[in-house]
């Protein structure tokens, strides 16, 4: 006799017994849909988690920020000139490690449409390279360029809120914004470029929704949040942008004032860089630090503001959230193996003479064995398998019931740790069992009543 | 009768004594039997209720060791053999038929008459022809999908003898195959026997019945324990 026989010869068990297999299950199934539920839920944690972190620049976005200087240092910190333009183009000098730097000017100003309404706004001028340190995308049109940082062009990129808040009439047509002139504390400037609409994707799937002219999923209707509009996303800061060149800000609003000093010494609002390579995260910081150093006459009144950390307490909270996850579920699983072998060990009693019978026709203890294995294995396969049914079922109640932030994600291999998992339990659950038939006297079986 | 070595004996048990239980008072089921059966002999075993029948049955069967004394099947010596040869003995060399039937409850009878082939390891597809076989010499080829509670008590035991025979053992042993039959039915089921008998095999067969007794060649009579009377007619 082999596996083989030994499985069928299970099924055929099972299939006797449909209710009391089910019953028997039931531990397994729940197990395993929360398993499965875990997993789902927080690999979709982690999926809109990298999703955002990516629109938002991802990993190798580092910023510099200013910190207040040590101790050491106090009486010099005057002598630093702090974060300005000199300090981006220092670190230019880095392309094997700097893949892009963008320095910020930030200043607020009143943005007005001759065709359109007038709007208060923080308008950011940066160079080119800030397309790819905060990930924008266009949308229409183009982002800045050397030329226009160059020329000191009144060029001007606007994220998709403002266009939507300058235009109202018009946004959501078909109508082009780019080429129209807009004033910027009474400066024309010529839009050269819109950005794309960032969105969460529990936003963007409510709004594809809509789109389709579908009656909104009921979720939607009920309960206080209505999503984009009820909250600051975070990504708020991008679509409210409004991009100019570093230059033209600079020589446009700021100069002219008394003291202003030379551009490249202006202080700088915002410094952003992108690393080349994940790789070398650690050296490209170290290598910044060196040329910084030299650009603050040594004094530490900079630091760096990376992903990581945050990127750590997030799979941090990630992790203990699966811990918490797998215990119910292993608990679960516990409770539907001790389950099995609580009903394999009342199916051998019940069949002690069958077993009888097999023995006196020439079955090996080994065959005996390996019939109960196989038959407690199948229940626990047929239970992982149905709790893979139960789980989807549950994500999708949890779905209707508590909106998600992220969508759940099913992943192979959750599936096949959560059904590998149900089959380990329906053998070990099994082993005891088995173990006993096993032992079984063919004679004293056979006499059995 | 021509005595040959006793390699080549059916049957051969020396002084065999089985006791049960080790308490204070232990049953001497077999208290030192010895038996020769030769190849081919159609043996009637006889005897009072508890005078060792079965016992002696179960160990000639394979289903159980002696206390001591030595017990050889088909030339090989069983009385120290380990569980996975003794199961090997009973698979191939020796079929068994019970007073209870004993078939499985869950299986058609196609399946119950297949069962000592699926532990030979015999494919599926040469089951399937050879338990038709077997089906055909005890007339139940229309009952093949049959389950044994769907079968009279008569059908149930000739599925029992087709059971015993499909793996053509040698040795047959019948513990009381009528004690639960009419006289019509066990009529039947001794002429499947007497059939086997006249096809070479070795049949012992237990009974009550003086009348099934005298149709076999030789009839031994045991009493508490003991063979008392061993007498060919
Ligand atoms: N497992 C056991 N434990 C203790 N005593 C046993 C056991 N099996 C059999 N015996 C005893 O051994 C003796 C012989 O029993 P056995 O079943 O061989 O008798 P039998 O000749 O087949 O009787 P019957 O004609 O009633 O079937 C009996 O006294 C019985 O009580
Ligand atoms: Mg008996």
């Amino acid at each position: 006799m082999n596996w083989l026989s030994g499985l069928l010869i299970g099924l055929r068990e099972i299939r006797e017994h449909k209710f009391r297999s089910f019953l028997t299950m039931l531990g397994v199934i729940l197990g395993v849909a929360s398993l499965l539920a875990m997993f789902a839920l927080t690999a979709g944690i982690a999926t809109g988690w990298r999703n955002t972190m990516q629109q938002l620049g991802g990993l190798e976005r580092v910023g510099v920020n200013d910190k207040q200087v040590s101790l050491e240092f106090a009486d010099l910190a005057a002598l630093s000139p702090g974060r300005t333009l000199a300090d981006a183009e220092a670190l230019r000098g880095l392309p094997h490690l700097v893949s892009h730097v963008a320095p910020e000017m930030q200043t607020p100003a009143t943005l007005s449409a001759p065709d359109g309404q007038t709007v208060s706004a923080r308008v950011v001028g940066t160079w080119p390279d800030n397309l790819a340190v905060s990930q924008h995308e266009v949308a229409a049109g183009r982002f800045l360029t050397d030329l226009d940082l160059e020329r000191g062009a009144r060029v001007v990129v606007l994220g998709d809120a403002k266009v939507a808040q300058l235009w109202p009439d018009e946004y959501g047509t078909d109508a082009d914004f780019l080429g129209r002139t807009i004033t910027i504390n009474d400066r024309p400037f010529s839009v050269v470029g819109v950005l794309a609409l960032y969105q969460r994707e529990e936003d963007r799937r409510r709004r594809e929704a809509a789109a389709k002219g579908g009656p909104a999923p009921a979720r939607f209707a009920m309960g206080g949040r209505r999503g984009g509009s009820g909250r600051r996303n975070m990504f708020s800061w991008k679509n409210e942008s409004v991009i100019v060149p570093l230059s033209t800000l600079y020589h446009e609003f700021r100069s002219g004032q008394p003291e202003t000093p030379p551009l490249v010494m202006a202080k700088l609002d915002n410094l952003n860089f992108r690393v080349r390579d994940l790789q070398r995260f650690d050296e490209t910081l170290t290598a910044v630090q060196n040329l910084l150093r030299g650009t603050r006459r040594g004094i530490d009144d900079y630091d760096f503001d990376t992903r990581e950390d945050w990127f750590e307490r997030m799979e941090t909270s990630l992790r203990s959230t699966q811990l918490s996850g797998g215990l119910i579920a292993g608990i679960s699983l516990l409770v539907g193996g001790i389950g099995i072998a609580n009903i394999m060990l009342a199916s051998i009693a019940q069949r002690v003479r069958e077993l009888g019978v097999r023995l006196a026709v020439g079955a090996r203890r080994r065959d005996v064995f390996l019939q109960i294995l196989a038959e407690s294995t199948v229940i626990g396969m047929i239970g992982g398998f149905l709790g893979l049914g139960a789980g989807v079922v549950l994500l999708d109640l949890l779905g209707r019931v508590a909106p998600l932030e992220s969508p759940p994600v099913i992943e192979p291999s959750a599936i096949l740790i959560s059904v590998g998992f149900a089959t380990a339990v329906g053998v070990l659950s099994g082993l005891y069992p088995a173990w006993r038939a096993s032992r079984l006297d063919p004679i004293a079986a056979l006499r059995y009543e | 009768m021509k005595k040959t070595p006793e390699s080549s004996a059916a049957v051969d048990l020396r002084d065999v004594h089985k006791i049960y239980g080790t308490g204070p008072d232990p049953v001497a089921a077999l208290d030192g039997v010895s038996l020769r059966i030769d190849p081919g002999e159609f043996v009637a075993i006889t005897g009072t209720s508890g005078s060792g029948k079965s016992t002696l049955m179960h160990l000639v069967g394979c289903l159980d060791t002696p206390t001591s004394g030595r017990v050889s099947v088909a030339g090989e010596d069983i009385s120290t053999a380990g569980s996975d040869r003794l199961a090997r003995l009973r698979n191939r060399s020796i079929g068994f038929v019970f007073q209870a039937f004993n078939l499985l409850p869950r299986l058609d009878v196609q399946g119950n008459i297949e069962l000592p082939l699926v532990y030979a390891g015999i494919p599926r597809r040469e089951r399937r022809q050879r338990a038709l076989d077997a089906a055909a010499k005890v007339n139940l080829t229309d009952r093949l999908t049959h389950r044994p509670s769907q079968l009279s008590g008569g059908q149930c035991q000739r599925v029992a003898v087709a059971r015993a025979l499909v793996n053509d053992p040698a040795l047959i042993l019948a513990d009381e195959p009528t004690g639960n039959l009419d006289t019509t039915n066990g009529a039947d089921v001794l002429r499947l026997l007497a059939e086997l008998h006249r096809s070479g095999r070795t049949i012992v067969l237990v009974t009550h019945d003086p009348a099934v007794a005298a149709r076999a060649a030789r009839v031994v009579e045991m009493r508490d324990g003991r063979i008392v009377k061993d007498t060919a007619t």
